[in-house]
């Protein structure tokens, strides 16, 4: 059987620290996602799974080592992060709620040139979600909960990612909704995007992506191949700290 | 409070005491323009620096003020004290009653709402007959600068004193809460509405009385100049300037802007106003919370305390 | 023994959104009570309606057997309801001992009415939480974990009979963890009873006679931490749901 070459890491993380006015937040986070992997991170409430992500799109000040494509971070606006690639789609979704469909997709693209292509772009989001193709003129603000999710995710693919990180995607929304959404992003994978999915459903998250790490205040406390994980009957005593 | 501090105050209070007798005449009178400024800086500091709502309907406690004083006077033939008293209880009927509902409002909106407080107050006035309508009232005059100084610094003391006993007592202390964190306030126990009409009172009871010696002192007043709306905008800037929520700050605020702004206009006179706003503004960059901040950390932290400023504030 | 505290059937609805469905529970003097639950579960709602800062929508709290849900939150500290923040806002420019005489000057029954008893009381307080060495110093020079005892001091000082702790843990290390465990044990044996809101597990397990878990502003589990901790309803609450 061929084994698979060792991919090199799309993400580096290397011991990370962050701190909020002298409170310590996340202590000496190591971790990595390879190219076109879902990795699922995971922790409950208060675990800094936010504030990771803030300090990854360099929206907090941290120590430690952080690489993208072997491109250090270090001194990087947030700006230039969301330039090489890296796309938040942040908790609450965070929707220009007054504009159209249309016109949130397209501040996605918003500082890409290719005209062209960002066009083209436009109608595979309107293939891979037919709501929004639907929906495409009405205001982001007077769709569901699920709609918005999925508006969301579409509007950080049209900024062309090639990491994207989802931060609690599942919050109020409905179980099939949940089912829908997961799906895409599974799919996604395939145009060689490659997903950070941060959720506080343990099992939803690890039975749809590659690999898992679970935090615990600050730390990571437990991580592996998700398949692992879930058959893992002590996950909970991670996830809890106990 | 240390006894030396305290021996320079009564010194500092003695020289201005003494100043109608060895100053010109034309200080005497920007002595009472600035002494009346203070405390209406001081008054604003009672509700906008102790208990952080900044109010700009205090001009209208001032405008109550005068023309209580001036009814009484001139419709009712009552002497002057007569007069100061009527002027304070119509402050103190407007703050309890509208203060209530308005009080009710945070930040900008308490603001506005003040602002549109001041705007009705004149209206109302300007068709009260009893108030001379448009034209005003004329009060019958009384030369003597020396008496007016001496009341208005006596009135400045008083504030003075007030603002100095709430910083010790349970009152002031309840204020300052509300001012942090007004609902951290009420679940210490803080009767947050009483604490705050009582604040919005005191703060107008001050302000009344300053409006009641100007308008004797200016001998008239009508609807435009006694709620005069930039009057609130002065004591306002004055208060912030000197430091909201100290014991002196507005005083020192309201002398040194007072000063500036007449030595800019009879220096520079065209280009005053520009001079006086670049003050002002220099003033919010690097020290926002004031003078009295900047004496007391300033001196500490040297140059860098500009620096944090700057910083601080994202400049 | 009578409980210090009840909570019956509590609800509370924010236009179209019940935050808070049916939550019924009692808390005994003396007695500490943990409460738990994922993220949106309306443990700071149910916090909300025993210190006085929401008024339930249907439902009942009594305090000492008295119904206090029309009481104003200032009445309630004067009964002597005490709560601590999540987001601590000393006053900065106030040295620490006069960040605690504020709450000793109100507080329960009106508190201490003079500023020199309150700063004698105040200064017990900051004794008690270990902060007597940082008295004079400015608030805001404090660091996090010394902001939570000041924090903690502010709410003692106001004599309360009934503590509501939120979240105090968070951003503290294992050691410093300890530390609060054993201060709010203390507490208790003021004779203080205690109702915590806690995210971190492993602390509030060790810490609490008895837990309350809520999800979805319902209560789904209720009693010892351990047995609370097994309960496959609660493990899914937090995980998730079990997939094939």
């Amino acid at each position: 059987m061929k084994g698979r070459p060792e991919s090199r890491p799309l993400l580096k993380v290397e011991n990370l620290n962050v701190g909020y006015s002298g409170m310590p937040v996340l202590h000496d986070v190591t971790l990595e996602v390879h190219p076109a992997e879902m990795v699922a991170l995971v922790g409950s409430n208060g675990a800094g799974k936010t504030t990771l992500l803030r300090a990854l799109s360099r929206m907090l000040p941290c120590t430690g080592r952080v690489a993208m494509n072997g491109r250090e971070f270090e001194g990087l606006t947030p700006d230039q992060v969301f330039g090489l690639g890296l796309v938040q789609v942040p908790e609450g979704r965070q929707l220009f709620d007054r504009m159209t469909v249309q016109d949130n997709l397209l501040m996605g693209s918003y500082r890409r040139m290719d005209k062209a292509v960002i066009a083209r772009d436009l109608d595979r989001i309107y293939t891979l979600f037919p709501p929004l193709a639907e929906r495409r003129h009405l205001l982001a603000g007077n769709m569901s909960g699920g709609e918005q999710q999925m508006c969301a995710i579409a509007r950080a693919l049209m900024a062309a990612p090639v990491l994207m990180m989802v931060d609690e995607m599942s919050l109020g929304l409905a179980p099939v909704v949940v089912e829908q959404l997961m799906k895409v992003l599974t799919d996604i994978r395939t145009d060689g995007v490659t997903v950070l999915l941060v959720e506080q459903d343990v099992h939803l998250a690890l039975s749809y992506a590659d690999r898992g790490y679970v935090m615990e205040t600050g730390n990571i406390v437990r991580e592996g191949r998700a398949r692992d994980l879930l058959n893992d009957q002590t996950i909970r005593k991670a996830y809890w700290g106990l | 409070m240390k006894a030396r501090n305290m021996g320079l105050i009564l010194a500092a209070l003695v020289l201005l005491a003494g100043l109608p007798w060895y100053g010109s005449d034309l200080l005497v009178q920007f002595g009472i323009n600035a002494l009346l400024l203070a405390v209406l800086a001081q008054g604003w500091n009672i509700i906008g620096g102790y208990t952080g709502y900044a109010s700009f309907g205090n001009s209208v406690f001032y405008g109550l003020g005068s023309y209580g004083v001036a009814i009484a006077m001139v419709q009712w033939h009552l002497p002057f004290g007569v007069g100061m008293l009527f002027g304070v209880v119509l402050a103190v009927a407007f703050a309890v009653l509208l203060g209530v509902p308005v009080l009710r409002l945070r930040g900008h909106y308490f603001a506005i709402a003040t602002l549109a407080l001041a705007a009705v107050m004149t209206a109302i006035v300007s068709n009260l007959s009893l108030a001379g309508q448009n034209i005003g009232l004329v009060l019958p005059p009384l030369n003597n600068d020396k008496l007016f100084y001496e009341l208005s610094l006596g009135l400045l003391t008083i504030t003075t004193l007030t603002i100095w006993g709430l910083t010790r007592s349970r009152f002031g202390f309840g204020l300052i809460a509300i001012r942090e964190n007004e609902e951290g306030a009420a679940v210490m126990g803080v009767n947050t509405t009483l604490y705050k009409v009582t604040a919005f009172t005191l703060s107008g009871i001050f302000s009344a009385l300053a409006g009641g010696i100007h308008a004797y002192w200016i001998t008239f007043l009508d609807p435009e100049s006694a709620f005069d709306l930039t009057l609130n905008v002065k004591m306002i800037i004055m208060a912030v300037f000197g430091g909201p929520g100290t014991v002196f700050g507005p005083i020192v605020g309201a002398f040194s802007l007072s000063a500036i702004s007449e030595f800019l206009s009879s220096e520079v006179t065209s280009i005053a106003g520009l001079f006086f706003g670049v003050v002002i503004v220099a003033a919010v960059v690097f020290m926002p919370r004031g003078l009295a901040d900047m004496l007391r950390r300033g001196r500490d932290m040297g140059w860098g305390y500009f620096a944090e400023n700057i910083r601080r504030h994202r400049l | 023994m009578k409980p210090l505290l009840e909570v019956r059937h509590a609800t509370r609805r924010f236009a179209g959104l019940v935050a808070l469905k049916d939550v019924s529970f009692t808390l005994a003097p003396g007695e500490i009570l943990g409460l738990i639950g994922p993220n949106g579960a309306g443990k700071t709602t149910l916090v909300n309606l025993v210190s006085g800062t929401l008024s339930p929508s249907a439902g009942d709290i009594l305090f000492r057997n008295e119904t206090i849900n029309r009481l104003p939150a200032f009445r309630r500290a004067r009964l002597g309801i005490g709560r601590t923040f999540q987001i601590m806002q000393p006053f900065p420019g106030l040295p620490v001992l006069d960040n605690v005489a504020v709450g000793a000057m109100f507080g329960r029954d009106g508190g201490h009415s003079n500023l020199v008893a309150a700063r004698e009381y105040a200064r017990e307080c900051l004794e008690f939480v270990g902060l007597n060495n940082v008295i004079d110093k400015r608030a805001d020079e404090l660091s996090g974990p010394g902001r939570k005892r000041l924090e903690l001091a502010k709410a003692l000082a106001m004599q309360p009979q009934l503590l509501l702790c939120d979240e105090v843990m968070a951003g503290l290390n294992h050691v410093e963890i300890e530390e609060v465990i054993d201060l709010i044990r203390k507490v208790r044996e003021r004779g203080i009873s205690i109702l915590v809101i806690e995210h971190v597990i492993k602390a509030i397990r060790s810490l609490s006679d008895r837990l309350l878990v809520l999800h979805h502003g319902e209560k789904i589990a209720e009693g010892e931490p351990d047995a609370v901790l097994e309960n496959p309803i609660v493990i899914e609450a937090y995980l998730g749901k079990k997939r094939s």
